[in-house]
């Protein structure tokens, strides 16, 4: 098989206060036989905010990034659950403005061609890294890689908001009941763990302002894996973990009570399973010591 | 064929429990046609709402495997393909309502919320006039969506803010506040936008999870129209005014950061927003247990690499906002 190859968009929380998971996306990337050709002239796609200010500003600004991928003619791939949903969003508003609003499209790339940007054409598709694991490369192939299976770690699938719900129409999952991470659990010898929240908000959104509700919501996720008898979250979304992980010990405090559940990216975990060490997979690097997961791996 | 409803029943002030019925029935009928045939012939004490049978007066909505929905819109057979659990189908009440039985819910919640936001057309007089208040078809477009809405409480009971901040008014009363904003009659939008620009009850209490966007039976799309109401807030504020207030200095110490490094640079982000370049002393405090704890794990972000693109992004950003902001979703 050909190697797969993607304009990887890395998004600003992988090369800010999530490095772990740019490093770890690189580093599985190879023995997947994945190729990623990274978009260094990309932006930040908004985070959910642009469209606030207006629909136009989001769609310009996601634009550009798609195009730059359709230049290289490659998927564009992200590897965070809101770049996913707010750049995978604007492909879709904008392929379906194309038929029925192409003034829209056409005054986007006027702004674009103005500024000596390549014009959007919506030749392209975008995808989240979990989706080309699952969708391109398969669970097959995934599974021949195992070097190190995951048996007797337990683990809860956060999906993140965007990835399930920004997009109308998702290449495969189902947005209410989703399976895709499990399916990866799965492939890589680990036991899903199925609990209350797992499609449901982290908080990050209102995080800076709305504090007290923002680490309530975050608090009932954990308490729910937890409960569920979760060795660790899992996620692909770097927004989710900066909740979940970051400000795990406020959350704790919050609610009264110990939590201490350890929160892995979706490609750490897939690392692991690929054989590589944790300092690889940057999984010292966490706020809450993932140290119990990798005990129970024997690392 | 025979299928399987799992009901989550409960009495007043009694707990919640889970009872299956076993019915025969035609899959191409709807939710709400099983319940009524349970109710007829199994058990008369089963309780829930419904009137029009036909996604108009909103009376049956509900929690069907595991979102609200409409029991009249939603079919059987497609949820079976929607379970997770083979040939059958979980019916629970609204969710962030409580029950008064069965699958009926208390929604005085709802219905005040609504009113919190003032969901009347506010004409200078409101006085009967002369003539009537006449709205041109293009005004009156810009009301098809949030007109839609049939206040089911499909999107109240998914909401994600509403269930860990009771005082966030919730999308139905923001998706009729849009509309109101939206209207071309209404001579209150300053006093509006000023009562829903607020951190926890108001636009900025949303969590943006996209729950109402998904369970909406009827297309209101009540997240877009919260973030309409947030693009009129943002085209009326000032540099002066975005700067005061925490929700909106996020949105624009965002766009500056973009505009200056093209990726956020998170090292800035928290000291702008929380700490207000260091004018917000308890912002700035609240900040340090979170900055201390990713520095010692190694986390904090002590470099930024700004994108090869910057100068481009700049560009099309400033070139955006020299474009005349509409004063009017």
């Amino acid at each position: 098989m050909s190697a797969l190859r993607y304009a990887y968009y890395p998004g600003c929380v992988a090369q800010g206060a999530c490095r772990e998971l740019d490093l770890s996306t690189r580093a599985i990337a190879p023995l997947l036989n994945i190729e990623l050709v990274e978009l260094k002239e990309a932006s930040c796609c908004g985070s959910g905010t642009f469209k606030e200010n207006s629909w136009l500003l989001e769609d310009t600004v996601n634009a550009r990034n798609i195009a730059l991928a359709e230049q290289l003619t490659l998927p564009l791939l992200t590897h965070c659950s809101t770049c996913q949903g707010v750049i995978g969003h604007v492909d879709e508003r904008l392929k379906t403005f194309q038929r029925d609003r192409p003034e829209y499209v056409a005054e986007i790339n006027q702004v674009l061609t103005q500024q000596g940007c390549a014009p959007y054409q919506g030749t392209t598709e975008v995808k989240h890294l979990l989706w080309a694991i699952v969708g391109d490369l398969g669970l097959e192939r995934l599974r021949d890689r195992v070097r190190r299976p995951l048996t007797e770690l337990r683990c809860a699938a956060f999906y993140g908001c965007y990835l399930l719900r920004a997009q109308e129409r998702l290449p495969f999952d189902h947005p209410i009941h989703p399976t895709s991470m499990e399916q990866v659990f799965e492939a890589v010898g680990a036991t899903p763990v199925v609990y209350e929240g797992r499609t449901q908000c982290c908080g990050w959104p209102i995080s800076s302002y709305a504090t007290a509700a923002s680490f309530a919501m975050a608090a009932q996720r954990l308490q729910s894996a937890i409960a569920s008898g979760a060795d660790c979250i899992v996620t692909p979304c770097p927004l989710c973990h900066l909740n979940l992980d970051a400000r795990q010990p406020e959350i704790a405090q919050q609610v009264g009570v110990a939590l201490n559940l350890p929160i892995l990216h979706l490609p750490q975990l897939v690392g692991l399973a690929l054989g590589l060490s944790p300092e690889e997979l940057g999984l010292r690097k966490h706020v809450v010591s993932t140290q119990p997961v990798l005990a129970k791996l024997g690392l | 064929m025979t299928i399987q409803l799992t009901i989550r029943r409960q009495a007043p002030n009694k707990s919640a429990y889970w009872q299956t019925f076993e019915l025969e029935i035609d899959p191409s009928l709807t939710i709400l046609d099983a319940l009524i045939q349970i109710k007829g012939y199994q058990d008369g004490s089963l309780s829930f709402r419904k009137n029009c049978r036909n996604t108009i007066c909103g009376s049956c909505a509900m929690t069907i495997n595991g979102r609200s929905a409409l029991a009249c819109q939603q079919s059987i057979r497609t949820e079976l393909a929607n379970s997770p659990v083979p040939n059958q189908i979980a019916i629970a009440p609204l969710g962030n309502l409580p029950v008064l039985k069965d699958l009926v819910v208390d929604m005085s919640d709802f219905w005040q919320k609504l009113s919190a936001v003032n969901p009347y057309v506010s004409t200078a007089a409101r006085q009967v006039p002369e003539r009537e208040f006449l709205q041109s078809p293009s005004d009156r477009a810009k009301l098809n969506a949030s007109g839609n809405c049939i206040l089911c409480g499909a999107c109240y009971g998914a909401c994600n803010a509403v269930d860990v901040n009771p005082n966030f008014v919730g999308p139905h009363a923001l998706a009729k506040a849009a509309r109101l904003v939206a209207d071309s009659r209404d001579s209150e939008t300053d006093q509006r936008l000023a009562q829903y620009n607020t951190a926890t009850s108001g636009v900025w209490g949303c969590t943006r999870c996209f729950n109402c966007n998904t369970v909406c039976p009827v297309g209101v799309q009540p997240l877009d129209r919260i973030s309409e109401i947030k693009q009129a807030i943002l085209a009326r504020s000032t540099t002066a005014t975005r700067n005061q207030d925490r929700p909106l200095r996020h949105r624009q110490v965002l766009l500056e950061l973009v505009k200056e490094g093209g990726w956020v640079d998170e090292r800035q982000f928290g000291l702008r927003v929380v700490g207000n370049r260091f004018r917000d002393v308890g912002g700035v405090v609240s900040l340090a247990p979170l900055g201390w704890r990713l520095l010692r794990r190694g986390k904090f972000p002590l470099r930024f690499e700004k994108s090869a693109g910057q100068a481009q992004i700049k560009a099309v950003i400033t070139a955006l906002q020299q474009k005349q902001p509409s004063s009017k979703i």
